[in-house]
């Protein structure tokens, strides 16, 4: 009976049927298409930074390095040097890409990521106390934590509740940004020469010598919260039509917005904490998924992985292209994103909102 | 409200924004990180003796507070006029990109050899007018003009881009770096003697060309359409308008570094307290920027003694609630 039902099913037009044993999943063949492209190009890119340096390696001799088929040189250059950064770099990249995927939706406007709203700045702003102003060493993490939902609150209180609606929630955002933005000169400004040099890289957004427990906490938040994102994805994707349609298919929708803020505020602060601020990588990722993906969901993970291919890229071109000087990839992305920035921003607005 | 009273509403502002200006010069005077405390500098002004405190009094405060004073009016008028020209109660010369393109010739002038010491105002201004006409031009791009808040986006998007090129600069050129460290934050402290002369030549020459944009620049404010039937060129004013507010931001860029959110506090304050005529707006502005300056100025230097606050840092503590509150106002609810 059961076997007569499913042989009957019919796959829409665009989609895949795949089945293992008694699980069928249906498949967006163009999503899952564009997603085994990024995984494919991400491989290449990794090859590529792991190989490419000081010491230059063929991107296969760094593959086998990785896991310990080459020269005991190469082994030690590839992963004990160059895996770490290029780790966090797909980490940081993929908890940026899907925080800003994440906010754009719930705020229903493709400015409204983590960095124009201020949660970079606040993240900086009190990571930067820990470091300068405050003599306890209270780790990073937990601090920009803090800044990230400090920043968060702010901007949604102030934006006076109107669920983050608009694009008086994101001037209200810049604005808390600003005050954070000030108080990290502040700190800036008070310390010593030599602690405000350490810290200046930091504040543009650098993967250099990153600390290791950073990018540790950052995997396990991310293995926490990539899971609770694709949960709520499926919520906010119902809610793209308005609340009305949402709280009739039985959504709840003050869980579904809080949830989704602390996904992306815990995401936005991780990844901060590990890099420092590279905002834009959450306002283009997830352009990129959707463009690509053309697909109507929420592309959460393609967005992850985008996000984890701009930053692995833009680091190897920061890294590699003017060397001996290193460019902080926060400057890399600055550069080449701000323009697009600028695009969306100036673009027809009726093309506007996600 | 009858014409009789917002006239006696501005005499009012006006008088008592000279009381909070004269009690603010004497606190700047009185105030400062040294061992010169205001009971000496009160000696000092009643006839006493004291070379050293006559010395840091004359030679150091006297002279920074002018600046202050000179900056603040500059940056006060240019916002007001900004704002007119746009039509944007938003507009700010700092959210708008114009001190990012003033800070980016100083920065391209520096890489190019000069020193941050004795770097000509004119670069400056010459930066501020590039991103005056990048203003004029995004806001003809369509429907931009129409919406405060994009138009403020493009600015921070146009901002950043600047921001992150200079840093680019700054990461492969030490000595650079160095030099502007402390000037692209913004202070007024420690600026060398001739700014003064610089700030308070460029302020006149802003007021000089701004003049004749008054009248047509108030016929704007009702609307492109009026203003062409009165007999103004939208354009000319507007344009005439920009080259005022690129002189005037720039040489105070140059005097002081970009300090943010004057000119959006001061135009915001100044309509609040005398209506919304374009000229009692900028002459209350003229009056109110001053004290708004020298206000944070001597904040910066109490808030972290013995330290110093750049004066930009106090400017921004104070800006961001203003502009979280005109987002908030009801001018902007229809967003």
């Amino acid at each position: 009976m059961s076997e007569t039902k499913l042989a009957r099913i019919t796959t829409p037009a665009g989609y895949g049927l795949l089945s293992l044993g008694p699980w069928r999943v249906l498949v967006h063949l163009r999503a899952g298409f564009v997603v085994i492209v990024l995984l494919l190009l991400l491989v290449g890119t990794s090859a590529v930074a792991l190989a490419s340096g000081t010491a230059q390696l063929s991107p296969g001799i760094a593959l086998a390095a990785v896991f310990g088929h080459a020269e005991p040189s190469q082994v030690f250059l590839v992963q004990a040097l160059r895996l770490p950064r290029l780790l966090a770099g797909l980490l940081t990249g993929c908890a940026l890409g899907v925080a800003g995927c994440l906010l754009q939706t719930l705020a229903r406007n493709r400015l409204a990521t983590p960095g124009v709203i201020g949660l970079d700045d606040g993240a900086t702003a009190f990571a930067v106390a820990s470091i300068v102003a405050i003599p306890t060493s209270l780790a990073p993490s937990a601090l920009a934590l803090t800044g990230a939902a400090t920043a968060a609150a702010l901007a949604f209180g102030l934006s006076g509740g109107a669920g983050a609606r608009g694009y008086r929630f994101i001037v209200v955002g810049i604005g808390v940004g600003a005050l954070f933005g000030a108080l990290t000169n502040l700190m800036l400004a008070r310390t010593d020469i030599d602690s405000a040099n350490h810290a200046y890289p930091w504040t543009v957004g650098t993967l250099n010598a990153r600390p290791e427990s950073a990018v540790w906490l950052l995997a396990v938040g991310l293995l926490i919260c990539l899971p609770l994102a694709k949960y709520v994805a499926r919520s906010l994707n119902v809610m793209r039509f308005s609340d009305a349609v949402a709280q009739g298919l039985g959504i709840r929708l003050p869980r579904v917005r809080i949830l989704t803020l602390l996904l992306a505020v815990v995401l936005t602060a991780l990844a901060v904490a590990v890099a420092g601020p590279v905002g834009l990588i959450a306002l283009a990722a997830p352009e990129l998924a959707r463009h690509t993906t053309g697909h109507r969901g929420l592309p959460v993970f393609t967005a992850g992985l985008a996000g984890a291919l701009l930053m692995t890229a833009a680091d190897w071109v920061g890294r590699t292209w003017f060397a001996p000087i290193e460019i902080p990839v926060g400057v890399v992305v600055a550069v080449v994103g701000g323009p697009y920035l600028l695009w969306i921003v100036l673009r027809q607005s009726s093309r506007y909102s996600v | 409200m009858s014409r009789v009273s917002t006239r006696a509403s501005l005499l009012r502002v006006v008088v008592v924004s000279v009381f909070v200006l004269v009690l603010l010069i004497l606190a700047s005077l009185a105030i400062g990180a040294g061992d010169v405390t205001p009971g000496r500098v009160l000696s000092l002004l009643l006839g006493a003796d004291d070379s050293e405190a006559w010395f840091v009094v004359g030679g150091l405060r006297w002279p920074r507070t002018l600046l202050a004073i000179c900056v603040g009016a500059g940056l006060g008028v240019a916002g007001v006029a900004l704002q007119t020209a746009t039509r944007n109660p938003l507009a700010e010369p700092g959210l708008l990109g114009v001190s990012a393109g003033a800070s980016f010739a100083v920065v391209l002038a520096i890489q190019f050899g000069a020193s941050a010491a004795t770097v000509g105002p004119w670069v400056a201004v010459a930066g501020a007018f590039l991103g005056c006409m990048l203003v004029l031009a995004t806001t003809r791009i369509g429907g931009v003009g129409e919406d405060p808040v994009r138009l403020v986006l493009a600015g921070a998007a146009f901002s950043g881009i600047l921001t992150s090129i200079s840093t680019l600069i700054l990461l492969r050129d030490q000595r650079s770096a160095d030099e502007i460290r402390f000037w692209i934050i913004g202070a007024l402290g420690g600026r060398p003697p001739e700014s003064l002369a610089w700030g308070l030549a460029g302020l006149m020459l802003g007021l000089l060309v701004l003049l004749p944009a008054i009248r047509p620049l108030a016929a704007l404010m009702l609307g492109e359409q009026v203003a062409r039937g009165l007999g103004h060129h939208p354009q000319w004013t507007r344009l005439l308008a920009l080259v005022s507010v690129a002189i005037l931001v720039g040489t105070a860029t140059a005097v002081a570094g970009p300090i943010a959110f004057i000119g959006l506090v001061v135009p915001f304050v100044a309509r609040r307290l005398v209506g919304p005529d374009l000229r009692r707006a900028l002459v209350a502005s003229l009056l109110l920027g001053p004290c708004v300056v020298l206000l944070a100025d001597v904040l910066s230097r109490l808030a972290v003694r013995p330290y110093e606050l750049p004066v930009g840092v106090v400017t921004a503590f104070i800006g961001a609630p203003v502009l979280i509150a005109v987002v908030r106002g009801h001018r902007l609810a229809r967003l």
